[in-house]
């Protein structure tokens, strides 16, 4: 009795625990073998560290236009979310963020042509968005954007 | 028989009444019955302007340039100070002293490091232009403290008809820390005399440790400031969050409420108040929902816009176009949209000599001639 209590007022937080814990998990005990287990952990590690620094990144100056689901607006703010622009164009998402965006691009098939101000951002900030970007909602990309990478990005 | 858990219908309950949206004044299309003469090209974000006695133009740019503008022509304005540029902050409003002709003094804001500590705050100054260069520079005011969020500066420039100085400065992103704090910088409209002294009747002068050059609080981040033509009041509207950017008309004293009561939603959708009225604090003349993120914002009193003449121009800098609100009594009656898709405007004027500047983004600053 006094469990099914807990589970009925508390069904709401452990689902969204068990959604978060399993779907996390899961997908990284399968590529994570014995040998590359300390290196792998560390890199995680640093990732994860740099998607939180972005998380704050993203709150300061993006989520005014890009919202908080990274859908954009779809007419004057393109989409993060599932952004294919992200994927192929990784260097020239970088040099955006680094140095603000102008023109004319196509993300996820629509055009967009507008302006992006240079945000005045760190490299560190840079690489730690970025991480953010491309690890948050459908956005899966495992290689770390590091501050040595927005550093060689120079301005067009 | 299913059972309910009554925290699932709280949640949804919470997210039903989000919904709600009051009844708001829809906004006309435009009836084009002028054309838009290019003034300058090539500054990327023109923030602030100003039409000096001779015709020519003085332009700030937000990464720290001012340019003077002489017939197309732009010339980079030498001793600029360190300018902060981060996020929103950079090179912001100018405006001339109201006898410029005798005095010569210019002000102008923008973020600087000024001080200690990592980060900026807004910053006042004024100086003189001899040669094509700022001289007798003296600073008038400084935020405190410096902080490095990128956010919510203010910070328009506006005279009344006794010769004060009115000015503002944005929240800083400290939304529950700043707006409400006499004690505090940000969140505020500032008043000042023309030389930066605080005026004797200022409303907290003689309070202790309060910043005694505060002339009303509980402001988000105007960016809009200006004189009544008639009245002599000054109005000001500020940027809400996701909703509720506001016009208000600035009284000695008064709290305009934010974050306690707003019209606006976080950006992540959440709720920052459920409250949108409280007692001791102001109601805005007028809100937009959605945000249009007004920039800049100007009465119009030129005979050469007979239609426009006793209303107001605001820049709706996310929709990129110019707004005009017809104004009876204190309050808006009607809107429509002028200069559609112009791109994302950052400020309007009417310069002395009667037309209208927009300055655009990218396309730079455009003078609106009638028909």
């Amino acid at each position: 009795m006094v469990f099914n209590k807990f589970y009925f007022w508390f069904s709401p937080v452990l689902l969204g625990f068990f959604y978060t814990s399993f779907s996390s998990s899961v997908s990284n005990r399968w590529i994570d073998n014995e040998y590359s287990v300390p290196i792998v952990f560390q890199e995680k590690a640093n990732l994860q560290q740099s998607i939180n620094r972005g998380n704050d990144v993203y709150v300061d100056f993006c989520i005014q236009c890009h919202l908080a689901n990274g859908k954009g607006d779809l007419i004057n703010f393109p989409p993060l979310d599932g952004s294919d622009w992200l994927i192929k164009k990784r260097k020239l998402s970088i040099h955006s963020v680094k140095f603000g965006q102008n023109g004319l691009i196509t993300v996820k098939g629509k055009k967009y042509n507008n302006i992006m101000p240079p945000l005045g951002l760190s490299n560190q900030e840079v690489a730690d968005v970025m991480n953010y970007i491309m690890n948050s909602w459908s956005n899966k990309q495992k290689k770390m954007v590091t501050v040595e990478e927005v550093a060689a990005v120079n301005k067009l | 028989m299913y059972k309910i858990c009554p925290l699932l219908v709280f949640f949804f309950l919470l997210n039903c009444t989000a919904q709600d949206k009051p009844e708001l004044l829809p906004i006309a299309d435009e009836v084009v019955n002028y054309k838009m003469e290019q003034v300058v090209t090539g500054i990327s974000i023109p923030w602030g302007m100003v039409v000096l006695p001779d015709g020519t133009m003085l332009v700030t740019e937000k990464s720290g340039t001012l340019f003077h503008v002489n017939n197309g022509v732009k010339t980079e304005v030498k001793n600029i100070p360190k300018v902060y540029t981060r996020g929103q902050g950079g090179l912001l409003d100018i405006v001339l002293h109201p006898d410029y002709e005798k005095k010569g003094w210019i002000y102008l804001t923008f973020s600087s490091e000024d001080v200690s500590g990592e980060g900026g705050n807004t910053k006042l100054i004024r100086a003189k232009l001899i040669n094509g260069s700022l001289t007798q520079i003296q600073d008038l005011y400084k935020g405190t403290p410096n902080t490095t969020g990128p956010n919510h500066f203010g910070s328009r420039i506006a005279f009344d008809n006794e010769g004060y100085l009115y000015f503002s400065i944005g929240e800083r992103d400290k939304k529950f820390v700043n707006p409400q704090d006499i004690k505090i910088d940000g969140g505020k409209i500032y008043r000042l005399h023309d030389d930066g002294r605080i005026p004797d009747d200022n409303p907290f002068v003689g309070q202790v440790g309060v910043k005694e050059a505060i002339f009303s609080y509980g402001h988000r981040n105007p960016q809009g400031l200006v004189k009544h033509p008639v009245t002599g009041l000054i109005w000001s509207h500020e940027h809400g969050p996701q909703g509720g950017d506001e016009i208000n008309i600035i009284k000695k004293g008064a709290n305009y409420g934010w974050p306690v009561i707003t019209y606006g939603i976080n950006y992540d959708g959440k709720i920052i108040s459920d409250i949108t009225e409280k007692e001791g604090m102001e109601q805005p003349l007028h809100y937009w929902l959605p945000s249009i993120a007004p920039c800049g914002m100007a009465f119009v009193t030129s005979d050469r816009y007979p239609d426009w003449k006793g209303h107001l121009l605001v820049g709706a800098m996310k929709f990129q176009y110019l707004e005009l609100l017809k104004i009876k009594d204190d309050k808006v009656v009607s809107r429509q949209k002028i200069a559609t898709d112009i791109g994302r405007l950052r400020n309007v004027i009417q310069g002395s000599d009667g037309y209208i500047y927009i300055a655009v983004e990218q396309k730079g600053i455009f003078r609106i001639i009638p028909n």
